[in-house]
């Protein structure tokens, strides 16, 4: 079985663009992700596309993966679009990544978009909602907000989890999303701040919330065969792991972990063959500042419990001893849902060639991408690995 | 013989008082209205009509399955057009052979299914449960606005019922235009003709006590009340005592309750002991309908009709809907309405599923048990009321689903939680929506119970289903 490996990555700009479409968006991040690979890559050499996207407004809502592709000409490349909520485009990496590994194709797009500022904010609302369980959670009178407001409720209760702690990951990511000039809120927020914003579902606050976003990323996944044409200094997929869950909270035994996440995070570190402690930098899914939170305890990165104070001590910072969402995150970053989980990939991607400016991670060599789906009933992790002279020793 | 077996009421927590319409308005319309209770913005005929007909069951120790004859009685139904006995009658757990019978377009409609009532256990019905429920709407400058209350009562009747009734009479005559509601009106109308009005009033009341066989003398007299003044000073022609109908009177403090006036003020007649009680409805058209009642031994009654939440009149007007614009148009997450039908037995009647392998709880019951993975039917088994709050929230503006704005517009804030609930040891959680209290008061751990109100309307159809309080304490 192939090793697949990442060549090139590359996103548009994350926000609300009005003289933008969906297809421009795709175009934009298509092109960064072609002029990234290192020795070059013509968009005829690709086999293969997955497209991650939820569909939020409907206005392509069939076939709307052929919609980009085909645009960006891709002329009759086997197209798949891929949805699984916010982890739409985390699992079209993963669907790439299978398609190298079977041998079936040798250069695979993976990539995602969405486009959710061209609608009223009430339009907005009623599509955020599709992806937490329709018939009872959301008929309790909650959107996601709601429902990890719940989780974070209880995080609270349990183990003494402050409204402070939430708060700092806003801070930090924020701060590290100051330094990213394709963030949607690309700016410094104090504590302060981040303490007395408007409360939008108690605990959690307006800072404690990702934005709605228009964006796309896309990713190119090569087979080992075909890796030294594109570049000399490769980045394996080391680590790939999936799982999924009930789709509402109420279904599921406990309310402060994910055990999709936690199947994913296992099989990725297994697959691997490493562990948390291994790794240089994570991409965590912080739709919500609970959900990042979450994400230490369920990726391995601290006790249960101790996700409060392991932002607090500052270990997750730019500089700390594991630096999470440096991108700035879906906080700062922005949450373009279908485009998510394939722009974690671009900020790996840049963490792993040195070309993360400003929030580079010294030396960095391996990292960990974690994108969720709704409250947790899709999750998926992928570990990314430098190989090389510069990379990790095997 | 009829008689009453079990009495119960129902008024929603909210209350009003004459002075906060007097500050909005420099006047107060409604005579001898010093309060009045105020319908939640979830709530509606039907909702109260479930809430007096559960405590009515509850308090008579009434299986619902021993109810073969419904009457529900209000003048404002929420819809103007569909049976809403069928919802009733699944949200109590009737059964479907039951009878089932709608009276409306009066403030007589309470009285009307009584009466039917009485006439069917007459003709051979077991036990029948009537249930009168009503909250009236004017215009905010009129009178009847002004003195319009909400509440419900229910009663249920056999023929060997303790409190029983030894007497009856109806009157009818023509006088059009007394009080009246327009096709696809929301709210009702007088022309407001002082004299004619109260002569209709007056008349019918006056025609139905002289219809009684025999002469009574009353120790309470429960009377129509559209305000607080007409039913003292229309009925000292027809003999009956002021003092009479101040023990039964409800109007002072809880408005007009349409319908369910004449009901509620039986029920408090009777909770507080009468032993002769006669009882007189009015509706406009007009008529009237008497019963005497005989309460030797006392009848099993819960009487709610304290209400502890006092609302300002902006936010009256807020819960009545008057200054919010309605709920935005559609997108995604939609509930089709055969899908809300095949959930009514979860929503209404909270019925879980036991897995017949491994006897662990599902909600809802359908899909791969969670303990076993067993993929199959469920035996259903129907949760208790009371459950513990495992998570909460509290959504805020802005954190609502769209099909929510409109009811957090009209009662603001709400809490939603994740409850659990236990059967013989085994657990089970459903998400739900607080009602009836400060969201921020219901905490992790809290007691709740449940009860049925509005969800949301789409399509013109609106969804009830089950929502939490937290547990009375009363």
């Amino acid at each position: 079985m192939s090793d697949a490996y990442l060549v090139g990555a590359g996103q548009s700009d994350y926000g609300a663009f009005p003289e933008e479409s969906y297809r421009s968006l795709f175009r934009t991040a298509f092109e960064s992700a072609l002029e990234s690979v290192p020795k070059g890559l013509e968009k005829s050499a690709i086999d293969e596309a997955f497209v991650g996207t939820l569909g939020v407004g409907g206005r392509q809502l069939g076939l709307s993966g052929p919609a980009v592709t085909e645009h960006v000409g891709l002329e009759g490349v086997p197209c798949t679009r891929v949805e699984n909520a916010c982890a739409a485009s985390g699992f079209s990496v993963r669907s790439a990544v299978q398609a190298v590994k079977s041998g079936m194709a040798d250069v695979v797009l993976a990539s995602g978009f969405e486009v959710m500022s061209d609608m009223s904010s009430d339009a907005t609302k009623y599509w955020l909602g599709v992806s937490g369980e329709t018939e009872w959670e959301r008929l309790s009178g909650t959107t996601f907000s709601g429902v990890y407001a719940q989780m974070a409720s209880v995080h609270m209760e349990r183990y003494g989890t402050t409204r402070e702690q939430l708060s700092r990951v806003a801070v930090k990511n924020h701060s590290n999303g100051a330094k990213n000039p394709h963030a949607q809120l690309g700016f410094e927020c104090s504590l302060e701040d981040a303490m007395e914003a408007p409360v939008v579902a108690d605990p959690l606050n307006l800072y404690h919330c990702c934005p709605t976003s228009d964006g796309a990323a896309c990713a190119l996944i090569v087979s080992e065969d075909v890796v030294s044409e594109y570049t000399d200094e490769p980045i394996r997929v080391a680590g790939v792991g999936a799982g999924s869950d009930s789709v509402g909270l109420f279904e599921r035994e406990e309310y402060t972990r994910v055990p999709a996440s936690e199947r994913a995070a296992d099989a990725a570190y297994q697959t691997a063959g490493v562990g948390p402690d291994d790794l240089d930098f994570a991409e965590v899914h912080d739709c919500f500042a609970i959900a990042e939170l979450l994400a230490y305890e369920d990726l391995g990165f601290c006790e249960r419990g101790e996700a409060g104070s392991l932002v607090e001590a500052g270990t997750t910072e730019l500089g700390g001893e594991l630096p999470v969402n440096t991108s700035g995150g879906l906080k700062s970053k922005g949450h373009p849902i279908g485009a998510t989980g394939a722009g974690q990939v671009v900020e790996a991607y840049k963490q792993l060639t040195g070309t993360a400016g400003e929030r580079q991670v010294e030396g960095a060599t391996r990292g960990l991408t974690h994108n969720v789906g709704g409250s947790g009933g899709a999750a998926v992790v992928h570990i990314f690995e430098k190989e090389g002279e510069s990379g990790v020793q095997a | 013989m009829t008689g009453i077996s079990a009495i119960g009421t129902y008024t929603p927590r909210f209350r009003i008082t004459a002075e906060e319409f007097s500050d909005a308005w420099g006047q107060f319309q409604a005579s001898g209205v010093n309060q009045k209770a105020v319908a939640a913005a979830d709530e509606d005929a039907l909702t109260m009509a479930y809430e007096a007909a559960t405590r009515t069951l509850e308090v008579g120790d009434v299986d619902p399955e021993s109810i073969d004859w419904l009457g529900f009685g209000t003048s404002r139904p929420p819809v103007a057009e569909e049976d809403l006995t069928a919802r009733l009658g699944a949200m109590i757990a009737l059964e479907s052979e039951t009878s089932r019978h709608v009276f409306t377009s009066s403030t007589r409609a309470g009285t009307r299914a009584l009466w039917a009532g009485m006439d069917a256990v007459q003709a051979g019905a077991e036990r029948a449960l009537i249930v009168a429920a009503d909250a009236p709407r004017g215009e905010p400058d009129d009178a009847i606005d002004h003195a319009a209350g909400a509440g419900a009562a229910a009663f249920v009747l056999e023929c060997d019922g303790p409190a029983r009734i030894v007497d009856r009479a109806e009157y009818a005559r023509a006088f059009p235009g007394t009080r009246f509601r327009e096709s696809g009106s929301e709210t009702i109308d007088e022309l407001g003709v002082t004299q004619y009005d109260r002569r209709a009033f007056t008349e019918t009341i006056g025609g139905a006590i002289d219809g009684l066989k025999e002469t009574w003398s009353p120790s309470a007299a429960a009377i129509q009340a559209p305000d607080g003044k007409l039913p003292y000073r229309s009925s000292g022609p027809v003999g009956v005592e002021t003092d009479d109908i101040r023990a039964a009177t409800t109007v002072h403090d809880l408005g007009d309750l349409g319908a369910a006036s004449v009901p509620i003020s039986v029920a408090k007649a009777l909770e507080n002991g009468y032993e002769t009680i006669l009882a007189v409805s009015h509706g406009s058209g007009a008529g009237a309908d008497a019963f005497v009642i005989e309460n030797p031994s006392g009848v099993p009654t819960t009487l709610d009709l304290g209400g502890e939440t006092p609302l300002s009149y902006a936010a009256y007007l807020r819960q009545r809907g008057v200054v919010t614009s309605g709920p935005p148009s559609g997108g995604g997450a939609y509930v089709s309405v055969p899908a809300w039908q095949r959930s009514i037995p979860q929503r209404y009647r909270r019925e879980a599923g036991r897995c017949p392998e491994c006897g662990s709880l599902e909600f809802p019951p359908e899909g791969a048990c969670r303990s076993c993975n067993f993929l199959g039917e469920y035996d259903p088994v129907q949760l208790p009321r009371e459950g513990t709050i495992e998570a909460v929230t509290t959504i805020s503006q802005g954190g609502a689903p769209p099909e929510f704005a409109e009811q957090q517009a009209q009662s603001g804030d709400y809490a939603a939680a994740i409850v659990a609930f236990e059967v013989s040891g085994e657990r089970v959680c459903l998400p739900a929506m607080g009602t009836d209290a400060d969201p921020s008061t219901l905490e992790v751990g809290d007691r709740v119970e449940t009860t049925i109100r509005r969800i949301y309307t789409q399509e013109g159809v609106t969804r009830y289903g089950f929502k939490i309080r937290p547990l009375e304490t009363a």
